[in-house]
């Protein structure tokens, strides 16, 4: 649907995670694709991947944790799978800008806000640190901070935690990515102030025309900002399209269940949570045939033993990872 | 935060004033009488008169509290009383000595400073390489020798068979390499531990994972987000370690024959010298007071919670 050319192409991408403890794959064959200027909003249940896919590639992982990444990401004409550790190190922060998940703890305590946000500008856009801390002021402005120049000279405990989102972002952006990467980045945020960064998000996005990969449970964020979806479960793409369609007509049992899981107006007080029966599965050696077929009421035996792969549905913008619901359209879907 | 600067060093007061009372009490309870001692002193023959004489020149049959207000006095212009065993002030004995001290104290702390810093940082950089098990052998060599034993070796080693430097003695800086080592070896081995772990903490909390994020290379990453945050822990335990150091003078002194408070402090022991006692305990008991006072600012000015508090 866009058409630019994306900027990040992600192939079969899969991601083997060992622990001390465990061996398991939270990204199991994963692909889509972001154009400049384009958000892909990635959802789906706590543990189904989306961390992992989005950051183990960057080499963000914690501490304790080796993985083996297979399969192809493209970025601006590179390959990131195997890419040298250096060359990985400049395009973090430089042309991939990051936003984590808990503004609380991603700042340093015992370093001022100025000195956080500058020396990205000193790194990636070699600029003096003058300089760089004039860039610093002016991202504040940028990201909307109130009284800049006093936060410059202030440490992260003295601001609020959307302030703190506000440093994270002017930090993601000091080196004008072109792809920016945010981990549920309103999570941990009160309402009122999550619907202003997704503002603040959505018009850096247009201003530096970046790509923007968005990491979220909310369908509401969805919908205002994200142009593409891609549903995962279980470490796997269940359905990837248009946002307006694939919310509107999902066309895979597990997409369908979270939509119809989200709260209605209509709905009484008190009534009944309406969300899918049962749990994720939990992840270890892949899983042969369908993740989702221990609570899918579509299921048949082969779903037990034939991995679906993604593939094009009735509307060919939509791909979907269930042959059953999509093998003879409109009938089974609708119901 | 100048506030709590503030409330810091009027605790430290209260501290020394208590100080002085404890020191003041080893004086009035000391046994044996200084009045006989001055007056066989002054004559080899001295009447029971010339005694109390004496005790009344020196105020001994004052009120306590007058004998404190005059000891302070006294104490605070460096006139700390006569020795027992030699009869020679205490004051300018204890003055000649404190440099000698303070001396083998700030030589030893700059080698636990220097060798913590630097392998607790390669320890950091390298884990597991060898740097870091160079750091850690050191170390626990460092912890498990007393450092009479340190000193005894080192003397051993390079001063009898290698010749480099004099085996005791006070005398230009080759003289002042073994003392200094045998002193700062145990700090260092604290501190260095202090950094190390210190540091692998800081790596592995979520501000460390941003720093990645932003494109530093791992050197940087320690140096700038790493280390302002171990800054405070770390001045905490150089402070204790320079407590430990001025307990270990006590030894070290003696060992290389170094005319300090240290060993000044041993002999007033072995002698019951009371007054040459208690003046090396206030000296002692006012540097750690001064010491503490030294590390709670340090630590204010390094943790930002604690340097906004109250500006
Ligand atoms: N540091 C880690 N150590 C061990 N396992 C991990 C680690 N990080 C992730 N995993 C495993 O990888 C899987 C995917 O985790 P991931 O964090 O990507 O999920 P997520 O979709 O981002 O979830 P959430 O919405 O809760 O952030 C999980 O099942 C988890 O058990
Ligand atoms: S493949 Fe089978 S189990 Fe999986 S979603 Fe489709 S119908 Fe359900
Ligand atoms: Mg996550």
């Amino acid at each position: 649907m866009s058409t630019s050319s994306p900027i990040l192409t992600v192939r079969d991408l899969c991601i083997d995670l060992f622990t001390a403890r465990s061996a398991l794959r939270p990204v199991d064959q994963v692909s889509y694709s972001v154009a400049a200027g384009e958000t892909l909003a990635i959802v789906g249940e706590s543990g189904s991947g989306k961390t992992v896919l989005n950051f183990a590639p960057l080499g963000l992982m914690p501490l304790g944790v080796s993985i083996h990444v297979s399969g192809s990401i493209r970025f601006d004409d590179k390959e990131l799978v195997g890419m040298n550790d250096e060359a990985l190190r400049k395009l973090r922060g430089g042309s991939i800008g990051v936003i984590f998940q808990d503004p609380m703890s991603a700042l340093n305590p015992a370093r001022t806000i100025r000195r956080q946000i500058a020396e990205v500008a000193e790194l990636h856009l070699s600029l003096t640190s003058t300089q760089a801390e004039a860039r610093a002021l002016d991202l504040l402005k940028m990201v909307r901070m109130s009284d800049p120049e006093a936060r410059l000279r202030q440490y992260p405990h003295e601001l609020s935690g959307g302030l703190r989102q506000r440093v994270m972002i002017a930090i993601a952006i000091a080196a004008e990515p072109k792809l920016l990467i945010a981990d549920e980045p309103t999570t941990a945020l009160d309402v009122t102030v999550q619907a202003q960064i997704i503002s603040l998000l959505k018009d850096l996005q247009k201003r530096l025309n970046m790509a923007m990969v968005l990491i979220t449970h909310d369908m509401g964020v969805v919908a205002g900002i994200a142009s593409r979806l891609a549903v995962m479960y279980a470490g796997r793409v269940m359905e990837y399209g248009p946002v307006q369609t694939v919310l509107t007509a999902p066309r895979h049992p597990y997409t369908m269940g979270l939509i119809d899981a989200i709260p209605r107006a209509e709905d009484l007080p008190g009534s009944a949570f309406r969300g899918l029966p049962g749990m994720p599965p939990v992840l270890g050696p892949p899983i042969p045939g369908c993740a989702f077929v221990e609570r899918c009421r579509h299921a048949v035996a082969t779903c037990e033993t034939t991995r679906p792969l993604l593939a094009p549905t009735a509307d060919r913008h939509v791909l979907a990872a269930c042959p059953i619901v999509n093998r003879s359209s409109e009938a089974l879907h609708a119901g | 935060m100048l506030s709590l600067v503030s409330r810091r060093v009027r605790n430290s007061l209260v501290l020394l004033v208590l100080a002085t009372l404890l020191c003041f009490t080893l004086v009035v309870s000391a046994p044996g009488n200084i009045a006989v001692l001055i007056a066989e002193l002054r004559s080899p023959n001295a009447s029971f008169a010339d005694i109390q004489k004496i005790e009344e020149e020196l105020g001994l049959n004052d009120p306590i509290p007058v004998r404190y207000a005059g000891w302070l006095t006294g104490a605070l212009t460096g006139n700390l009383g006569i020795s027992y065993k030699t009869g020679e002030e205490v004051g300018p004995a204890l003055a000649s000595r404190i440099p000698v001290t303070a001396m083998l104290v700030a030589g030893g702390g700059t080698v636990a400073l220097l060798l913590s810093l630097v392998f607790g940082f390669a320890g950091a950089m390298w884990p597991r390489h060898w740097p870091d098990v160079a750091g850690r052998g050191v170390a626990l060599l460092g912890a498990s020798m007393p450092s009479f034993f340190v000193g005894a070796l080192l003397i051993y080693a390079f001063a009898v068979e290698l010749r480099l430097v004099p085996t005791f003695g006070l005398a230009g800086p080759s003289s002042w390499i073994l003392p200094w080592i045998t002193i700062g070896l145990l700090p260092a081995a604290v501190l260095s531990r202090v950094v190390r772990v210190g540091l692998e903490e800081a790596m592995a909390r979520p501000f460390a994972l941003t720093a990645v994020a932003k494109g530093l290379n791992r050197r940087a990453i320690l140096f700038r987000d790493a280390l302002p945050n171990i800054a405070p822990t770390y001045i905490n335990a150089l402070g204790a370690q320079t407590g430990v150091m001025v307990v270990g003078a006590v030894v070290v002194e003696p060992l290389f024959a170094w005319h300090g408070v240290g060993d000044l402090f041993l002999t007033g022991i072995r002698f019951r010298d009371f007054m040459v006692v208690q003046a090396c305990l206030l000296i002692f008991i006012s540097f750690f007071i001064l010491l503490n006072l030294l590390v709670d600012i340090g630590m204010i000015f390094t943790d930002p919670k604690l340097r906004r508090q109250g500006s």
